[in-house]
């Protein structure tokens, strides 16, 4: 057994004896025996080196990445964290504490938090963002709520091209209001979203918010997104935004958007197989007693200082309880403090170069993929950065991708939901570039792919 | 007092570097003009070492439990094994992505699976989901499955009302509601669950009854059984917020005491870390009316191999993406791996032990409002230190001088100047006399003192009113405001 409790010689004899107690039993009569258990059925414990040689066997079932060429992309990226941000991250002055409650005692996390907050004000161009969220999927679920308390209605209208798993996440966040999400159709060529759609839904006045993600969920960037807020008028806009996207791209808020989200795992957090995450979420001053989740505020200690601490908390649910803006209680801090110092390591000049040497990358492996035969590549004639959309004409996506596969090459992932009866779906793959995509590794796909789809075709 | 936090005048970020606007970023091909950037994003260009110093400062303005004990009630702050910090930093666990085919990805499929099937026999609840990111998250998906369970039976226009003692965490009611329930709350009776007062208002419109048990008074719910029996005869579910299972393990569970469906915050019994709030990490275990609305994918055993199964018809979908918060099953994984069932039970048996000596000798400084025998934590009230011009945030300022943090304060709010202590397992007794004494001086002092603490921190008493009249929410607020500079 591990050595995490303390049992120092007749530390738990004296404890009990200054409760005049002669055993531990005694500790629980107030358990009914009828609610009792016996064996739980756990198994025995085991020391540190068979504990460590347990976990590392059934890490070794897994390939990692970095023993393919990889092209996973979509909201959780594969990309490079600098050492310095987990060195930052492991600091178990930060990793061990818990919610800022007692603001003295943790200024250090409070400011970190200021300082997240403050960057992802400069990078949407909002004013006001809290102190972070799940995901980038719940996030976008708390931006659906956050618009029903902006306004009226009873439809939240989101792209056909969201990825299913936002999509249905949605679907979740609405379901408690009676709310509805409807899908906005796009242009088969280009994917942009159909305007003239929202233009007569938003016509019906049931509409109380409208989410548009950039780029979307083919990867692509829809050049009528700028547009929407003059169709919506007060109607709150939802921006989605990949945070590095924005090193290049215009401030949401610079073309109306009302609240920006995003998943900020891209910004020194490992994949880790989809957790943790971090969501990111801002919006206007005027609207900020209707956000959800901590944030925190510059103030003064008593001696006039600068000091920070948790503020406008009467939104949140230890104060409002059933009336709390969201349920927010932990969020994702240590996260917020992985994406702050990563944006500060790499710097805003740093971020952009990122995203232009990854675009050129994601141009030349699309515009190889292209051209072969039987391989849609890019799917959209619309501008990418990391990611975009390839459809394969033959066979499946998934019977392409495991040919891929065989090749060392992880070919991107299907754009589809998986769940049995779901609409069916053209055979579309969505694939990305990071910073280990080496000009060897893009031909590398190029030429297994053709090879994949030469197969298909042969074994059709 | 020898104790003195770390007091730097660190500037913040932005004021370590020029942050003028640089130039243009790169044009990217195809990028319309309107969508374009026009100056990079402002914030300053630092060299790494700058970086690292500047939040290796901060995090020494920060208390966390490697730092000084830190009993939080209703938190279970106990300690967070490095080892679990060393396995969940393999290239196996981070270097893989969550749209990987699944023959890639066996071994955190493998690993999230066994978590799986051990939190089932922990909890007593067969089907078990790890989807949640958070404890709130799970009670928030518990309630949409409540939903679609009544939903389903044809009796959701008529069950819409969620009940909850008054002394429920404040999620519960903030999640109920989300899910779209009116919730009610049912008064308490010492302490207790006033099981007469639930009789009288449990009805056909009842969805379901949240509780946490222990409760956070850190009483055990003595009346368990017939709570769940008048739960269950009313048509409705019993709901198990799991915030407090430290202080039952081995000895009842979710189960045995009749609940249908429960949350877990593995951020606290299974000891993943608190990241300063976050990442938590939260797991939903349901019993046969339940399980099937559970969120998808969920994990089979297939021969040898494991698989993502989607095909779950009365799914409520996806609560979040990917599959939950992976690096932090691993390390609760690797925690239950460690300790095994005898080992857990001592957790609970420590931790209770612990919470018992603490409150027998706090209990001579303040009065204990309910019964003398808790759980893993206990409340006292701060009332008398009135008489004296003195109220329990001030005590709880001065203790922050002591060197140690302060317990949860005005929580459960049904106590007058209420402070919720839990001192976990990972507490010795040396610490818990030390915390004792701490305490001692801390309420002993002169009121002047008190109201002045804390003056040992790298701040003094931070103005919370001030911030949430004058809300500076951002660099971009101080720079408007024209604020000056950090240093005094």
């Amino acid at each position: 057994m591990p050595r995490w409790i303390p049992d120092e010689p007749g530390e738990e004899a004296a404890l009990l004896q200054a409760l005049g107690f002669s055993s531990t039993d005694e500790l629980f009569t107030d358990v009914p025996k009828r609610a009792r258990i016996g064996r739980m059925g756990v198994g025995p414990g085991r020391e540190e080196p068979e504990v460590v040689a347990e976990v590392d066997r059934l890490l070794a079932r897994n390939r990692t990445m970095s023993q393919f060429s990889s092209f996973l992309g979509g909201r959780v990226t594969s990309r490079y964290a600098p050492a310095a941000v987990d060195a930052l991250v492991s600091r178990s002055e930060f990793y061990t504490a818990y919610t800022p409650y007692q603001a003295e005692a943790s200024q250090g996390m409070l400011r970190t938090l200021f300082e997240f907050q403050s960057l992802w004000v400069e990078m949407t161009g909002l004013d006001v963002a809290n102190a972070s969220l799940y995901d980038g999927a719940t996030a976008a679920g708390e931006a659906l709520l956050f618009c029903r308390r902006r306004h009226e209605g009873k439809r939240f209208l989101v792209p056909a091209s969201l990825p299913w798993e936002e999509r249905s996440v949605l679907e979740n966040y609405a379901s408690g209001p009676g709310l509805k999400v409807d899908l906005i159709p796009y242009d088969d060529r280009t994917g942009r979203l159909d305007l003239d759609f929202v233009r007569s839904a938003v016509g019906q006045k049931d509409v109380f918010g409208l989410l548009a993600d950039v780029p979307n969920g083919f990867g692509h960037i829809d050049e009528g997104v700028p547009e929407l807020k003059s169709i919506l008028g007060d109607v709150p806009l939802v921006v989605v935004a990949d945070p590095l996207s924005l090193s290049v791209l215009e401030a949401p808020g610079n073309y109306g958007a009302d609240v920006v989200v995003g998943e900020g795992q891209g910004f020194g957090i490992a994949p880790s197989f989809g957790g943790p995450l971090l969501g990111l979420f801002a919006c206007r001053k005027e609207d900020v007693r209707s956000a959800p989740g901590r944030i925190v505020g510059a103030s003064v200690d008593a001696d006039g200082r600068r000091a920070y601490v948790l503020t406008l908390t009467t939104r949140e649910q230890h104060i409002r309880r059933s009336r709390a803006t969201s349920n927010i209680c932990t969020n994702d801090s240590l996260m917020a403090l992985a994406f702050v110092v990563y944006a500060s390591v790499v710097g805003p000049r740093g971020l952009a170069r990122l995203q232009s040497s990854l675009a050129e990358k994601a141009r030349t492996l699309a515009s190889g993929l292209g051209g072969i035969d039987g391989v849609k590549a890019p799917r959209f004639d619309a501008p990418y950065l990391s990611d975009f959309t390839v459809e394969v004409a033959r066979g499946t996506a998934e019977e392409f991708l495991d040919r891929l596969r065989r090749r060392k090459v992880l070919g991107g992932h299907p754009l589809k939901d998986p769940r049995p009866g779901a609409s069916t779906e053209p055979e579309r793959i969505l694939v990305g570039v990071s910073e280990s995509s080496t000009e060897k590794d893009l031909q590398k796909y190029i030429r297994a792919a053709g090879a994949a789809i030469g197969a298909v075709g042969r074994s059709a | 007092m020898t104790f003195q936090q770390a007091r730097w005048d660190e500037p913040p970020i932005w004021d370590l570097a020029s942050t003028e606007p640089a130039e243009a970023p790169p044009v990217i091909a195809g990028v319309p003009e309107r969508l374009r950037r026009k100056s990079a994003v402002r914030w300053p260009e630092l060299a790494e070492l700058q970086v690292v110093r500047h939040y290796t400062r901060l995090s020494q303005m920060n208390f966390g439990i490697d730092t000084a004990t830190y009993p939080l009630g209703s938190c279970t702050m106990k300690y967070n094994p490095k080892v679990t910090e060393l396995l969940a930093r393999r290239p196996g666990a981070t270097d893989v992505h969550p749209y990987q085919p699944e023959a890639t990805v066996q071994g955190s499929l493998e690993i999230l699976w066994r978590l799986e099937r051990l939190l089932a026999k922990i909890t007593g609840l067969s089907e078990v989901s790890l989807q949640p990111a958070a404890g709130a998250h799970g009670e928030y998906a518990a309630m949409l499955m409540v939903r679609a369970y009544f939903r389903d039976r044809g009796e959701l226009a008529e069950r819409t009302e969620v009940l909850l003692p008054d002394t429920a965490h404040g999620t519960n009611p903030a999640s109920a509601a989300m899910a779209g329930f009116v919730t009610r709350e049912i008064p308490d009776k010492e302490g207790s669950v006033d099981l007469a007062a639930l009789r009288q208002t449990i009805s056909n419109k009842t969805a379901a009854f949240m509780l946490t048990n222990p409760n956070t008074a850190g009483l055990f719910e003595s009346d368990i059984l017939e709570i769940a029996e008048t739960v269950h005869n009313a048509g409705a579910l019993l709901y198990y917020d799991g915030a407090n299972l430290n202080a039952i393990l081995g000895v009842t569970h979710p189960g045995r005491m009749g609940f249908d469906v429960a949350h877990l915050n593995l951020h606290k019994t299974f000891s993943t870390p608190h990241g300063g709030g976050g990442p938590g990490d939260g797991v939903l275990a349901a019993g046969d009316k339940l399980g099937p609305y559970l969120p998808v994918p969920r994990i089979v055993k297939e021969g040898r191999k494991f698989r993502l199964d989607y095909d779950r018809p009365k799914s409520i979908g996806k609560i979040k993406s990917a599959y939950g918060n992976f690096g932090l099953d691993l390390r609760a994984y690797a925690y239950i791996l460690s300790y095994g069932e005898e080992g857990l039970k001592h957790v609970s048996r420590r931790a209770v032990l612990n919470s018992n000596y603490a409150a027998s000798r706090l209990g001579k400084y303040l009065p204990r409002p309910f019964r003398p025998l808790v759980k893993h934590e206990f409340v006292l009230s701060g009332a008398p230190l009135k008489e004296r011009g003195v109220r329990t945030l001030d005590l709880a300022k001065r203790l922050l001088d002591e060197g140690v943090h302060a317990p949860t304060v005005y929580f459960p709010a049904m106590v007058e100047e209420s402070l919720m202590v839990e001192l976990p397992e990972t507490e010795s007794k040396r610490d818990i006399d030390a915390y004792v004494a701490a305490f001692e001086r801390a309420i002993t002092d002169t009121p002047e003192h008190l109201h002045a603490a804390p003056r040992s921190l790298a701040v003094s008493r931070v103005d919370e009113v001030r911030a949430a009249r004058e809300p500076r929410l951002s660099w971009k607020d101080l720079r408007a405001a024209g604020a000056k500079a950090e240093t005094p």
